[in-house]
């Protein structure tokens, strides 16, 4: 199966090369792309710099928008599967290799899991986790253990429809809404480093943003949306 | 003080109904992004509690001072629609920004073409 592993990545100058080069050396058997979110720091520079292969998005579009172009790029040259990668080393490249057997095993969409054997913290920032899993479980009857894990495989079906579509951010609502269309999601245990350098994106007033948005979009809109399933791309294999 | 209609309370209740299934639809047929869909579901949310619990407007209109409860609700729907109004704007003035970044980069490589064009 022929892979691509998208790495967006905003202001992430302190940690890309190390990511990057990381997966060059040691696994030079998939193939990667940053998608260069507009960073005003010199994340494209460094990209360029080491010849990385880089999609440069002019302006900022969050995560959603800039996944999704890796994701167009990943269907417009026919790759079997995508994986979503942060650009901060949190997500450690050993586990690709069994998340891509579990694929073609016959999964849609396999979830690096930090939760799945390992007991889920009862902190306050598991709170978030803790209530999107319930939500989850409640409008699908699926145990996720770790909705926000950011490490998410897609095989080729899901990314044509990922790349087209409005309101497929690679969010835990987007999975809810996929394994209630009949998708099968499956989770992997894997670890997680902590960031190294850069500081993250979350504070307290986006969490609380995070989580209005995520409940009412589980728990009401998933419910009334229609799958659009049509494909632009001739080589669809499902 | 004057009391909140039931009739007023009625178009409250359908309006924000109305809202909702307007929003809902919209998100349906994926013209309307689920992350702009969040407030208008909040905003139906508020103004139906008020409807079916008039009671709180009448507690909020006692605390401030009001001279009617329907006032309070007037007041928060134009509050809210005044905060929308301004992170919109601030919105608007992102979208104004990228869409010259994104036409300037447009432009400077179609220049950048020409240029590779003459050279050949």
């Amino acid at each position: 199966m022929k892979l691509l592993i998208v790495i967006p990545a905003f202001n992430e100058q302190d940690n890309i090369v190390r990511v990057v080069d990381d997966l060059i050396e040691h696994y030079p058997q998939f193939d990667y792309v940053v998608v260069n979110d507009g960073s005003r720091d010199r994340t494209a520079a460094l990209c360029r710099q080491h010849g990385y292969r880089m999609i440069d998005l002019p302006v900022n579009l969050g995560l959603a928008g800039a996944f999704q172009t890796g994701l167009r790029y990943a269907a417009e040259n026919g790759y079997d599967c995508a994986l979503q990668f942060d650009a901060d080393g949190q997500h450690k490249p050993e586990y690709i290799q069994p998340m891509l057997d579990m694929l073609e095993e016959g999964a849609d969409i396999v979830i690096g899991s930090r939760f799945l054997t390992v007991r889920k913290p009862r902190n306050l920032r598991m709170v978030g986790s803790y209530l999107i899993s319930w939500a989850i479980r409640l409008t699908t009857g699926q145990k996720i253990c770790d909705p926000t894990s950011g490490m998410r495989l897609f095989n080729r079906g899901m990314l044509e429809e990922f790349s087209t579509n409005l309101n497929y951010g690679p969010e835990p609502d987007t999975i809810s809404y996929l394994i209630k269309n009949g998708a099968v999601v499956r989770e992997l245990q894997v670890q997680m480093g902590e960031r190294i350098a850069g500081k993250s994106y979350l504070n307290l007033v986006r969490s609380v943003e995070y989580m209005i948005k995520m409940g009412l979009s589980i728990l009401l809109i998933q419910w009334f949306r229609k799958r659009d399933t049509d494909s632009p791309y001739a080589e669809r294999s499902v | 003080m004057v009391d909140i209609s039931w009739q007023i309370r009625l178009v409250l209740v359908l309006g924000s109904l109305l809202t909702v299934a307007f929003v809902l639809r919209r998100v349906r047929q994926s013209r309307m992004q689920i992350d702009d869909s969040i407030f208008w579901l909040l905003f139906a949310f508020v103004m139906l509690v008020l409807s079916l619990v008039p009671q709180l407007a009448y507690w909020v209109s006692n605390l401030f001072g009001f001279q009617s409860p329907i006032n309070v609700v007037y007041i928060a729907i134009i509050f809210i629609l005044l905060v929308k109004q301004f992170f919109m704007s601030i919105q608007l003035s992102q979208m104004d920004s990228k869409l010259r970044a994104l036409t300037q980069k447009v432009a400077l490589n179609e220049e950048k073409i020409e240029q590779e064009k003459d050279d050949l």
